[in-house]
This record gives C-alpha cells, sequence and structure tokens, in this order.
C-alpha cells in the first residue's frame, strides 16, 4: 500500500462517494481518503487486475490508467495518461482559478493547497476528486522582509487568505475581543457570523465542519493521531481556538477578515429566528 | 546561501527601529550591528566610560569586555506577541541562570530599554551576551579549515552535553547559533527556543528552523504547551551540522529549497530512501553522521551527545589520528586530553560501542560490519537508560543452550551498534518475544581486554540484514 494512515504530512486524495467502486458500471463506491507522503505516488483510473490503480474512478469513458498524483516538496504533480483529453485542476478558493493540464503531460506541478481535479466523462457530469496539499509555508509576518533561509519559521503557518482561516478568525473572535473565557462558537454560529461575507458568505453548515476539521487534523494535527476519538468534538474547537490564540497564529489584527459585527443584540435576534 | 551577518546594508530591510553607533543601552554603548533575525537584532557594544571595569561580580578580563546586546522590540505589538518575545527572553535568561558552561555563550544581564526618544525602541526587552568574533555559519561559508573541523564538531557536542545533562533541550541548534571565540571556541546560543525536559521530553514552541528537523517533527501535533521535543531532536540536528562541516555546508538531504530538502527527510524516515552522505565526510565522521541521523527517535536515543564526545574522544586519541591529513596533529592531541575525563566517565555505558567506533574498521583489509541491536519489547525500545530489565545478552558457545551459564557478563541494550566478526548459520534455535525465529549468531567483538574477547548475538536480536562471512 503506497498510503499510510495517521497523520502523515503530504496530500490528502479524497473521493467522494459515488465516484469511485466496482468495475462494471456501478456507480456508487464509498469515499476514499488516501494520504501520500513525499514522494509517493497514487495512480488513478477505471483500474484493472492487470493495471491496479489507487484511486478507482468508475466511469467508462475514462481510461484503465487516467492519470498518477506524486507528491514532491511541498506540493504534487499530476500526469495525464490520456492520448486525447485534457485534465482540469481547478482552486475551489480561487474564485475560477485553474490550470488546464494537457494529455500524455508528465509531472506537472499544482501550486494550489486545494484542488479539484475534474476528468471529462461522455455524459454531463464530469468526474472529480480532491487533493489537498496542507505542507504549504508561509513567512512570519514579524520575520517579513529579512532573507529568508535557514531562518527560524513557525512550523504550523497558516494561508491569512484561505476559508479555514476565515473560519477559524471567526472561531476566535469572542476571545480576542473581550479576552473573557467565553464559550467558542458553535458551527450554526459560524455560519450567520459570515453570512455577510463578500465572498464566503454561502458557507453551509458542513462546509465550516470540515474546515474546522482540516485545520484540527492537517494543520495543527492535534492531539496526534491516536486521540481520534469521536466524542471530542467540543473539546476540539475549544484546542483550536486556544493553539491558535496562544501561539499567535490569529491575531487582534485578523479581526478585520470578517463582516462588522452586528449591533448589538445581533445574537439575540439569531437565536430568536 | 543566506549572507553573512552583517552583509546587507540596512537599507534593503527599510528599518526604522535601528540604533546608530554611540547609542548608549544602560551601561553600554552600541558599536555596530552585527545581525538581524526575525524578531531581533543584535549589536555589538562597549562599557560606557566611567563603567567600572568587570560587570558586578563577573571578573571580565580587559579586552573581552565587549558584548553582544540582543534587543528585542516590543512596542506596537499586541500583548499575545509580546508575550512571545517575552517568553523567548525567559527562557534564555532561565537557561543562562541555571546552565552556564565555557561552551554555551554568557548572558550577563537583561534589561528593559527606556528609549523616549525611539518609540519604536521603547520597552524593548535586551539581552546583555557575551561578545563572540563569529558564527559557524561564516567559518562554513568560508571553508572550515580541515584541521578545525574535528575539534568544533567535539565543542557543539560538549554544549550540548552539558545542556542535556542539565535537562535542557536546545531545540534551535544550527550553524548560526554555534558562536566562536577569537580562538575559535565554541559556544551555543540562541536558547530562545531551548525547553527544559520534564521527564523524557520538553515542549518548545512551534518554531524552528526547517533544515534541521527531525522526521518525527514534521508530523508533530501541536499541543497546549508546543511541540513535543527531546534530545534526539538536537543530535538530529548535530548529525546535519557534522556533514555540513565536512562537506562544504551541504545537507546530507537533496534539494533546492529547505522544503525540498524536508521532503527527502521525510522519505529517509519512512524508510523510501536511504541516507546518502558525501564523500568528502571522512569514514568515522559519516559513521557519527549517520548515528545522528538514524530515522528514528528509538534509534537515535543511544547516541547521546555524550556517547558521540566518547566516541570522538577514542577517535582523537587514536595514536594514527590526523595521520593522513595535513597538520593538525598537535591540536588534536591536545584536545584528546582534554576530553579524556569526560570520555571517561561516559566509558562505562558505552564499552561495547566504543570499541566498535574506536577500531579503525573500514581500513582493515576483511571489513568487520556493524549490526544494531534491536530490543522487541516495545518500551525498551523507548528507554535510554541502560535499565538492566532491558538489557540483551551474548553467548559464550552458539551450540550450546541458551542459558545463564553460557553468557558472558557483558550486556547490550537496543541501539547498541556491535562490530562483528562473521556469522554462523547452523547454531542454537533463538526464539524472540515477536515469535521470530533464528538459527543465525553473528560474532561480536566485546570491549578490550574482555575474556573472551567476542561473544555471540543471535540473530532475532538485530533487525539487519548483514552481508558478513560465514565464521572460520
Amino acid at each position: 500500500m503506497r498510503g499510510s494512515g495517521g497523520a502523515v504530512s503530504g496530500v490528502v486524495v479524497h473521493l467522494p462517494r459515488g465516484s469511485g467502486g466496482a468495475d462494471g458500471g456501478e456507480p456508487h463506491g464509498d469515499a476514499v481518503t488516501l494520504r501520500l507522503g513525499p514522494g509517493e505516488v497514487a495512480r488513478f483510473g477505471r483500474g484493472s487486475m492487470a493495471i491496479p490503480v489507487e484511486l478507482r474512478l468508475a466511469d467508462r469513458a475514462i481510461s484503465r490508467l487516467a492519470g498518477e498524483i506524486r507528491v514532491t516538496d511541498d506540493h504534487w504533480q499530476l500526469t495525464n495518461h490520456s492520448t486525447t483529453h485534457s485534465y482540469l485542476v481547478e482552486n475551489p478558493e480561487g474564485a475560477g482559478e485553474y490550470l488546464r493540464v494537457p494529455p500524455r503531460r508528465v509531472g506537472a506541478p499544482i501550486p494550489f493547497e486545494f484542488s479539484r481535479v475534474v476528468l471529462p466523462t461522455r455524459g454531463d457530469v464530469t468526474i472529480s476528486f480532491q487533493v489537498f496539499a496542507p505542507d504549504h509555508l508561509y513567512l512570519d509576518p514579524d520575520a517579513m522582509g529579512v532573507p529568508w533561509g535557514n531562518s527560524t519559521v513557525t512550523a504550523y503557518s497558516l494561508n491569512e487568505t484561505a476559508t479555514y482561516f476565515l473560519v477559524l478568525v471567526a472561531l476566535c473572535e469572542p476571545r480576542l475581543r473581550d479576552q473573557s473565557r467565553v464559550a467558542v462558537p458553535t458551527t450554526p454560529q459560524i455560519v450567520e457570523r459570515l453570512r455577510e461575507h463578500p465572498t464566503c458568505g454561502a458557507l453551509t453548515a458542513r462546509a465550516v465542519s470540515s474546515h474546522i476539521d482540516y485545520l484540527a487534523e492537517e494543520k495543527l494535527r492535534i492531539g496526534g493521531p491516536d486521540s481520534h476519538e469521536p466524542d471530542r468534538r467540543n473539546g476540539k474547537r475549544e484546542e483550536i481556538v486556544g493553539l491558535a490564540l496562544r501561539f499567535g497564529l490569529v491575531r487582534e489584527e485578523h479581526l478585520v477578515l470578517l463582516p462588522p459585527p452586528a449591533a448589538a443584540g445581533g445574537r439575540e435576534r439569531q437565536a430568536a429566528r | 546561501m543566506r549572507p553573512p551577518h552583517g552583509a546587507g546594508g540596512t537599507a534593503e530591510h527599510d528599518r526604522t527601529d535601528l540604533l546608530p553607533p554611540g547609542y548608549q543601552v544602560g551601561d553600554w554603548v552600541v558599536t555596530h550591528r552585527i545581525g538581524s533575525g526575525g524578531w531581533s537584532t543584535v549589536y555589538a557594544a562597549r562599557p560606557a566610560d566611567g563603567r567600572p571595569d568587570g560587570t558586578g561580580g563577573t571578573a571580565t578580563p580587559p579586552g573581552l569586555a565587549d558584548v553582544a546586546l540582543k534587543i528585542m522590540p516590543t512596542a506596537g505589538l499586541a500583548p499575545r506577541q509580546t508575550r512571545r518575545i517575552v517568553e523567548s527572553a525567559r527562557r534564555e535568561v532561565e537557561l543562562g541562570r541555571r546552565a552556564g558552561h565555557p561552551r554555551l555563550i554568557g548572558l550577563l544581564e537583561s534589561l528593559v530599554l527606556s528609549a523616549p526618544d525611539r518609540p519604536s525602541l521603547e520597552g524593548a526587552i535586551v539581552l546583555v551576551m557575551e561578545r563572540a568574533a563569529g558564527s559557524l555559519r561564516e567559518l562554513v561559508d568560508a571553508g572550515v579549515p580541515e584541521a578545525d573541523r574535528g575539534r568544533l564538531i567535539a565543542g557543539i557536542c560538549e554544549g550540548l552535553a552539558h545542556l542535556h545533562r542539565s535537562g535542557w533541550v536546545h531545540a534551535d541548534l544550527k550553524p548560526e547559533n554555534v558562536l566562536l571565540g577569537r580562538d575559535h571556541s565554541v559556544k551555543l546560543s540562541d536558547f530562545g527556543l531551548a525547553t527544559e525536559l520534564t521527564g523524557t521530553h520538553g515542549y518548545a514552541p512551534p518554531m524552528g528552523t526547517l533544515d534541521y528537523f527531525p522526521p518525527e517533527r514534521w508530523r508533530a501535533p501541536l499541543g497546549e504547551l508546543g511541540v513535543r521535543v527531546r534530545p534526539t531532536a538536537d543530535i538530529w540536528a548535530l548529525g546535519i551540522v557534522i556533514h555540513e562541516v565536512f562537506a562544504s555546508g551541504r545537507s546530507p538531504f537533496a534539494g533546492a529549497t529547505s522544503v525540498a530538502r524536508g521532503a527527502a527527510v521525510q522519505e529517509y524516515g519512512e524508510g523510501r530512501a536511504p541516507l546518502r552522505m558525501d564523500h568528502a565526510v571522512p569514514p568515522f565522521w559519516r559513521a557519527l553522521a549517520a548515528d545522528c541521523l538514524a530515522p528514528t527517535h528509538d534509534a537515535r536515543a543511544p547516541h547521546t551527545a555524550e556517547s558521540l564526545l566518547a566516541r570522538i574522544a577514542a577517535h582523537q586519541a587514536r595514536p594514527q589520528a590526523g595521520s593522513g591529513r595535513l597538520g593538525g596533529r598537535a591540536r588534536t592531541a591536545a584536545l584528546a586530553t582534554a576530553l579524556c575525563g569526560i570520555a571517561g566517565a561516559a566509558l562505562y555505558s558505552d564499552a561495547v560501542r566504543t570499541t566498535s567506533a574506536a577500531s579503525p574498521g573500514r581500513e582493515d583489509a576483511p571489513t568487520p560490519g556493524t549490526i544494531r541491536v534491536y530490543n522487541a519489547e516495545q518500551d525498551c525500545r523507548e528507554r535510554v537508560d541502560r535499565n538492566p530489565r532491558c538489557s540483551l545478552g551474548l553467548a559464550i558457545d552458539p551450540m550450546l543452550p541458551y542459558t545463564a551459564e553460557n553468557v558472558v557478563p557483558t550486556r547490550v541494550w537496543h541501539g547498541d551498534v556491535l562490530t562483528a566478526d562473521c556469522q554462523m548459520a547452523g547454531g542454537e534455535p533463538i526464539i524472540d518475544e515477536e515469535d521470530r525465529r533464528s538459527t543465525r549468531w553473528f560474532r561480536v567483538r566485546l570491549p578490550a581486554g574482555s575474556e573472551p574477547p567476542t561473544a555471540w548475538l543471535p540473530a532475532v536480536r538485530t533487525r539487519e540484514r548483514s552481508a558478513l562471512l560465514d565464521c572460520h
């Protein structure tokens, strides 16, 4: 097996439920998640006994071996085994930003932290899967203007333009504003708080939850691989907020990323709805 | 590569918070800027006129009174950022107060800057430190003289051994933080991430320098107290530094950027890539660096700074030490003498390994191999204290039943590296705690003076497949 379990750095490949599954036209496979460390490869395609793939895509239009993902440095490369079709790699947080990987291209480097790889099919629906590259590194804000090389950096750096960061700021907001030990907001409260945001106003509760999971598991690697008990969900949010504030990952200056706070009494109004 | 300290004018940084020469800070007068880091700037300074010679109780010999001022501004920062800087300064002060040593840069005093004329520096924290002549990074960039290399590494080892013995982990060892006195004496510095151990590990702020992160650090979880660090993290960084010193500053891990080299470290740590060291690193130092760069904490744990120091001392003390190299012989001999006391103290726990390291090894015609001892009991693999319960035996005769009468007094522990002469396939069968069974045995050398001079290690006690010749 090429992927290994546990919170290993590298990339995470996620195939949603219903895209994979058994060969021969049965379209409802379970969701698949693969973790790949640096240097590891995952092949994708329809697969067969002779051409095994790590990521099986059940569509007749997709070849047995459609492509390969290879993790290198802090990013990944896409090889397109198709002789006729380009693959699209979209950045779901990039306002339409995408890359086109032409047929037979070997090892095209993919710069996005979040990617959706889209493969054409004969029908109207495309097949896609997601690739996350959480190891991207960002310089410390207070270390700017100093040559980057052998400097000491924060090892858990965050992309302050990413949606997960916005969610994190919203999680930290009550404590940043009054520094008291008020409760960390719930997912519905976050959804409500971000509703007026120009680009992230439509975030669903499910999306907010998965951003929180991504922060906990891939960015901060809270608790390590042994502590994935399902009943720690509330503790996890508290922990994320505690760490983000303690280590200065979220600071007062980040509050401007949030929509202007509702007028006094906003909370009560929401609660009444 | 990074420009040497002091290079690169202030213009590129466009900093308004720099102090001009002549500026007085406490009892000190700034002479020039040495360099800037992430959140601090270091200046050279001399005692202000009229200041009595000697800093408080410390008798400061004339000429050595020059100091370095590490200035960490706090003005304009949010309380939480200030806390981080205060925390970093606290670590330095605490360590300086409790673990002073000739191999650690001395902290003379700490103060808070009052600079009403410079609002950006008002309230800055100032650490007044012993002044060094340069850093190992500058020396590595310029090329470390061959005769100095072993001595420098021994010096770093001494500093680390002292830190670890005192219960601290440096957590940011790199050539930039290895300072050199005018006589090229080694002084470890920058204890902003240094962490006091509680039990087997401590917690450091989630910061560090990517090129010196051990494999386990790349997937370390962030906890409430920070990231868990153990002395083996410093040992890993030491392995990288050893390689850099001998290989003109190159890391043993390939890649154009530190992120790429970090990926190579992870591939190696997960067993998907071998360790490829530069051939410029001589065999003894390559073996030493390889032990420092063992891929896991467990495998690195037996190689304490103290045991590495003992190996270096034994190496330098060999009659042929320095032969084949030009110069440096007298210096090496002096170093070996200086190290004797330390080496002697460490040898008792390290007898078997030291023998293997001291044997000239590779140059001999029938190359004896080395094998690393493996203990099938996991909790023994995690211990580094050579607990008797975790010791493993060596047989006198592999053809006789493996009983108490058939065992030599010398014991070995997980991670020990033994010198093996040869192997035999048809001995007494041994089954280990994991039900692995083997009739293969390795003949290993015992410490000098042991009777018999060799003994037999059952093959189930190592995970390495050896290419040793058959015995006879």
